[in-house]
């Protein structure tokens, strides 16, 4: 996701990036060739730095908390990928930090940022689909086996994405927390959770799950994740006492990508529209003095869900990934 | 000529597997040495994808051909399912995902990374190009090889199967160094390691797209195998630059009689490319060749 920001933020006009920091060579050579002139390995360097207004931390999850707390002590504001962190305390902190050091904190949800997704919320508020009683998502993709799903060569994966320690959580964490938000925001607060974990792939984190939200709303939502499948489908269906609607967004075709592509090097499209929006309202936000959402108190909160769903695993006993 | 079986089960369930796995090696009259110690099986382990795909070995085919192997043999030999780590995968990932660490446990044999182990440099001529490999003394030390690949579609090499899952037996993990001269590097490693079983699972398979089959294919050569699963996949073998490589090199037959099935039978039922996804391929592949 890094790369995906740094192309987007040196398209804007009010931002300048002064430095790239990444342990991937690959990285800070696509860095340098695009004309960032302070190349780091470490993130540390940054901080250190007192030009920078502003950080985008785009790291693994384990780095978060340091990363960011080190950061809102030394007055940068922050923007901070999903999740928010491993953990809850881990998330506490953070939110701590930020607060304490009056600095400006955002957490990098995507969905929020598409204007499908917040056209939806509008119909929602409305009452378009009546009373919402059944909300539904599916995020099912290869996760971190990226190269299962893509054209081309096969990747490595980083080692931390096999380490439930590093992690913090598998598919529900990783990929259910963008529901979670996205349900919060349109039906408000979460009175049960529940969930059903599975481990295809007999890893210590689980590569699918199902979850199971109750709102204080009425609303029942399901959330279904995985990491397992070379195919991409991403879902939204939404069932009210007046109307339904869903969208589906599947694997393009091969031909699409290639046009995609084609289409993105020529300068006609931005494949990544809801990422350069997120990033370029939380510039807004930090030249207008205003408190950019979602809060990294909002990724606190997510986080809390994910918890309890993780301890209120259906048909077991609690398996805590995410501990308090 | 070489003797390659082609055995279709009729289910996929555990006893219908192992009666195909028996009858295939029966129809080669294939019989486990006795007195053996050691014996390597070789699956195809490739990235991270699981066996339901067609990409990889089955775990529970190779289950039940340990199951067939202590059954034939009374020595009760060691077993040791290898495999080496590449450019994109890391075996002690791989074993544990792809569900072998599981297997190890159940079936008692051992889960052996190649690129962990103690190895010998050799070098060797493959048609005037001299390639360099690390060869693991596991190997060089066993009593019996079973190879047990998978048959798939390659860009670059158009098909692989048995000769080019023997080039996992290298333990060099930067395998992408030998992707310049990927035929000569496949060939060099099988000059070096001699299979004795190859025992194609074909109980998923990969063609255009994944299909149940239920085949399961044997022989003690690998250049028929090999020879065998480009008719299967409807290529020429002498348009397999690999094929044509093998035969210079002596390493086996490209001729070959099967037993069992028909080869007709199990070419109909494979997922074969059809003509208009074999333009778009070479279209693709061009397109991605200039853009990257």
């Amino acid at each position: 996701m890094g790369s995906v920001h740094l192309s987007n933020c040196i398209k804007m006009k009010n931002v300048e990036v002064i430095a790239v920091a990444d342990k991937s060579k690959r990285a800070l050579i696509y860095a340098k060739n695009i004309g960032i002139k302070n190349i780091y390995t470490n993130y540390e360097e940054i901080i250190k730095d007192k030009n920078i207004d502003a950080l985008i931390i785009s790291l693994p999850n384990f780095l978060h908390k340091d990363c960011a707390i080190a950061a809102a002590e030394a007055g940068k504001h922050i923007f901070i990928e999903k999740p928010l962190a491993r953990n809850i305390l881990e998330g506490e902190e953070i939110c701590t930090s930020i607060e304490h050091s009056d600095v400006k904190g955002m957490v990098g949800y995507p969905l929020r940022f598409d204007k499908r997704y917040i056209d939806l919320k509008a119909d929602i508020e409305n009452g378009i689909f009546g009373a919402v009683i059944t909300a539904s998502t599916s995020n099912i993709s290869s996760g971190p086996f990226s190269s299962r799903g893509q054209l081309g060569r096969p990747v490595p994966v980083p080692s931390w994405w096999f380490d439930k320690e590093l992690l913090g959580g598998g598919a529900l964490l990783d990929l259910g927390v963008h529901s979670v938000n996205l349900f919060r925001y349109y039906f408000g607060d979460v009175i049960e959770t529940h969930s059903q974990l599975g481990y295809r792939f007999n890893m210590d984190l689980e590569d699918h799950a199902v979850c199971i939200m109750k709102f204080k709303s009425g609303t029942l939502a399901t959330i279904k994740v995985g990491w397992f499948s070379s195919d991409i489908i991403r879902s939204l269906e939404i069932n009210g006492t007046i109307k339904n609607i869903s969208f589906i967004q599947s694997s393009p075709s091969k031909l699409k990508i290639i046009s995609s592509d084609i289409k993105k090097k020529l300068g006609l499209t931005n494949e990544y529209n809801s990422f350069y929006h997120e990033i370029n309202y939380f510039i807004d936000c930090l030249n207008l003095g205003i408190q950019p959402i979602p809060s990294v108190d909002e990724g606190l909160m997510d986080l809390k869900i994910i918890s309890e769903a993780y301890n209120n695993q259906l048909g077991k006993n609690s398996n805590a990934l995410i501990r308090d | 000529m070489s003797l390659v079986s082609l055995c279709l089960a009729k289910q996929t369930d555990y006893l219908n597997i192992r009666e195909t796995v028996e009858k295939s090696l029966d129809l080669i009259n294939f019989n486990f040495k006795n007195d053996v110690d050691k014996i390597l099986i070789k699956p195809n382990l490739n990235y991270y994808w699981d066996y339901s795909t067609g990409y990889t070995t089955d775990p529970n085919f190779v289950g039940i051909l340990i199951d067939v192997i202590r059954e034939r043999i009374t020595s009760d030999p060691y077993i040791y399912i290898i495999e080496s780590d590449a450019s994109a995968m890391k075996c002690k990932y791989a074993f544990k995902i792809l569900g072998y660490e599981k297997l190890s446990i159940e079936k008692n044999v051992t889960l052996v990374n190649l690129s962990e182990q103690k190895t010998e440099k050799k070098i060797v001529e493959v048609l005037g190009k001299k390639l360099t490999y690390f060869i693991p003394n596991i190997i060089q030390n066993s009593d019996v090889l079973i190879n047990v690949p998978k048959i798939k579609y390659m860009k670059d090499v158009k098909l692989t199967c048995a000769l080019k899952n023997i080039f996992g037996c290298n333990s060099y993990q930067k395998k992408y160094v030998y992707h310049k001269n990927l035929n000569k590097a496949i060939i060099g490693i099988n000059k070096l390691i001699k299979t004795d079983l190859v025992i194609v699972d074909g109980i998923i398979v990969r063609g255009v797209n994944t299909k149940k089959l239920g085949l399961v294919m044997a022989s003690e050569d690998p250049v028929a195998v090999d020879s065998v699963a480009a008719n299967i996949l409807d290529l020429n073998p002498k348009s397999v630059e690999c094929l044509d490589f093998s035969l210079k090199e002596k390493l086996g037959n490209t001729s070959y009689i099967t037993k069992g099935e028909t080869l007709e039978t199990v070419k109909r039922m494979f997922p074969k490319k059809e003509i208009n996804n074999k333009i778009y391929e070479f279209l693709i592949s061009n397109y991605m060749k200039v853009l990257r």
